[in-house]
């Protein structure tokens, strides 16, 4: 087993997909809380107040400066998620992957611990980003860099678990779609477009919020932030989130287990 | 482990197309096996069963009485390059040898070691997309030999490799079967392998439609010999002992291994001798009588299979 994860590591390693990924989770957390950092205010003023911006803690700016990225962040790593398997299918290297192990459960279970290696490493990357950037701008403008640091530090180390999660649902969906362009558009899509289209739609019902709280994105805020950004008071708590974000996985890592091991390689 | 390939009853379906249908052969340790047969017969999808990445629809595969799935140590027990095109773009050959290495819990230095056994040393650094055909097909083989496996399957090795290459493989296949490993070669091209193999397969439509060495493929050996005194002549080749027959367009055809032979024997009975010839069953032509008219790709379904048909005149 050891051998068969050492083997996945390098894969990710040894093309320039992992170091252009490194850059873009880098960007996404900076860039993000540089935008973060320069617009979010204690006391909203007359205008951004009649824009719906409602009042603020210190630690939901802190939060919101530091996390806001990794919207981008758990997009990016679905799609390397996907990419470890849809590679494979593409370039046909899958066929020379089961011949070193055939057993097929074997080596998704080696992908999937890589995969969450992977999750703590681009983490740690993207909060070089965001916390880097965004800790700069609040200092400048005089607010609090780092408020009740447990529950923030809670928020950060939380970053690296939901990252590799993600990553886990895009090697079901991977499997699930072989064609590797079509599995990454579907997955973006769904992601930034269909999810959150979704979930505004349902809240819509009386229902519908308690059902809009379990989708993937929701949870994922529900975890990083520990409040939620419209204001409704619908909201898991982070330890739900992160259980309702741990069956996601688990599901499409059980879909894409079961599919691998019935399918012929030709 | 003795390294014996056992395929048994093997069958095949895609949906409703039977690709491999009831194949039976075993390959023998020691010896290089040419399994053959034409486009589509069916040879990749055998190679990929026995290797565990098709699931038969019906029969066995077994590696020294193993499947392939349920091998301890499959790259040090079998080498297999299937297509030449099995390569990420983006990786280079070494690095893609490494990730097998590391799969296998071989040394790094195997990568290195490889690629200059396969002649390809300067292709280390070069990402596999920039490769050409032939150099795909030594990092295959590479990658095939990195565990050094008592077992080789290799799907059309010489594809794509010039003629030195094709040697080059020729000698290097005889000298790993010579060290009593056990080596199955897929080809469509019968004279391709014809020096190279000791046994065949041939398959068609799925189905086996002759096993058994190259020699007794090829047949006995014949000798030619046009004379304007048949009759006189065959008289004395049969109280020499040969057997002899009418040869098709004229002549007789008589089995013995030198021509010399057949002249003397002439000469010593006053025979004219217009034409003298060795002649060997046409392999090529064989294959051809053996395959042809069956290729279900290319339509007539309704057309049966043509019996197996002896020698090659
Ligand atoms: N995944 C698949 N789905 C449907 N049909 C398939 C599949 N794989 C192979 N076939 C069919 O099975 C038959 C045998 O194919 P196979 O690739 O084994 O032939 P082959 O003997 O290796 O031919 P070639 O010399 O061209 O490599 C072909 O008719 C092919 O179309
Ligand atoms: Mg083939």
């Amino acid at each position: 087993m050891g051998t068969a994860i050492k083997a996945e590591v390098r894969k990710l390693l040894t093309t320039r997909l992992w170091w252009g990924m490194a850059i873009a989770v880098l960007a996404a957390g900076a860039l993000l809380a540089l935008l973060m950092a320069s617009i979010l205010n204690e006391t909203p003023n007359p205008e951004q107040q009649a824009q719906g911006q409602p009042a603020m803690t210190p630690l939901q700016i802190a939060t919101s400066t530091y996390t806001s990225g990794s919207a981008f962040g758990y997009v990016l790593l679905m799609v390397i998620g996907i990419m470890t398997i849809g590679s494979e299918y593409r370039h046909k290297t899958i066929t020379g992957s089961l011949l070193a192990v055939p057993h097929r459960s074997r080596l998704i279970a080696a992908k999937v611990i890589a995969l969450l290696a992977f999750g703590v490493l681009y983490g740690l990357i993207f909060l070089i980003g965001s916390v880097g950037a965004g800790a700069t701008v609040l200092s400048i403008r005089g607010l609090e860099v780092f408020p009740e640091p447990g529950t923030l530090l809670r928020s950060l180390v939380l970053v690296l678990l939901v990252l590799g999660l993600w990553a886990l649902i895009g090697l079901g969906l991977g499997v699930l779609i072989t064609n590797q362009i079509a599995a990454i558009l579907v997955g973006v899509g769904v992601a930034f477009i269909v999810e959150p289209l979704l979930g505004v739609l349902v809240s819509q019902v009386s229902w519908g919020e308690s059902l809009a709280k379990y989708f993937p994105s929701r949870a994922t805020n529900a975890v990083l932030q520990g409040y939620a950004q419209d204001g409704s008071t619908n909201q898991l708590s982070w330890w739900a989130g992160a259980l309702v974000l741990i069956g996601y996985a688990a599901i499409m890592v059980a879909i894409g287990t079961f599919l691998t091991e019935r399918r012929d390689v030709t | 482990m003795d390294g014996r390939i056992d395929v048994r009853n093997l069958s095949k379906s895609f949906g409703t197309f039977r690709a491999v249908d009831d194949l039976s052969f075993s390959v023998e340790p020691g010896r290089i096996t040419g399994f053959l047969g034409p486009n589509g017969a069916g040879k990749t999808t055998t190679l990929r069963m026995v290797l565990g990445l098709i699931k038969p629809t019906s029969g066995t595969a077994t590696i020294g009485g193993t499947p392939y799935t349920q091998l301890t140590h499959p790259i040090s027990t079998v080498g297999a390059a299937l297509e030449a095109t099995n390569f990420h773009p983006g990786r280079t050959g070494r690095d893609h040898l490494r990730v097998i290495a590391s799969a296998a819990g071989l040394p790094d230095s195997r990568a290195d070691e490889l690629l200059t056994l396969v002649g390809i040393p300067a292709a280390a650094r070069k990402r596999a997309g920039g490769y050409s055909m032939g150099m795909r097909q030594r990092l295959g083989l590479a990658a095939a030999l990195m565990g050094d496996p008592k077992v080789l399957i290799l799907d059309e090795p010489a594809n794509g490799l010039d003629p030195e290459g094709i040697r080059w493989l020729r000698g290097f296949l005889r000298h790993l079967a010579s060290e009593g490993k056990t080596i199955l070669i897929s080809s469509h091209l019968l004279a391709e392998v014809e020096q190279t193999v000791d046994d065949v397969i041939i398959i068609a439509n799925g189905r086996a439609v002759r096993q058994g060495t190259i020699d007794e493929l090829r047949g006995e050996k014949r000798v030619r010999v046009l004379s304007p005194q048949s009759d006189r002549l065959a008289r004395a080749l049969s109280d020499a002992g040969l057997q002899v027959r009418p040869a098709e367009g004229g002549g007789l055809s008589v089995i013995a291994d030198e021509t010399a032979q057949i002249g003397e024997i002439a000469y010593r009975a006053g025979v004219p001798v217009h034409e003298l010839h060795s002649e060997r069953a046409d392999l090529e032509q064989l294959f051809f009588q053996l395959t042809e008219n069956t290729n279900r790709n290319l339509g007539d379904p309704a057309q049966g299979f043509a019996a197996p048909q002896e020698g090659g005149r």
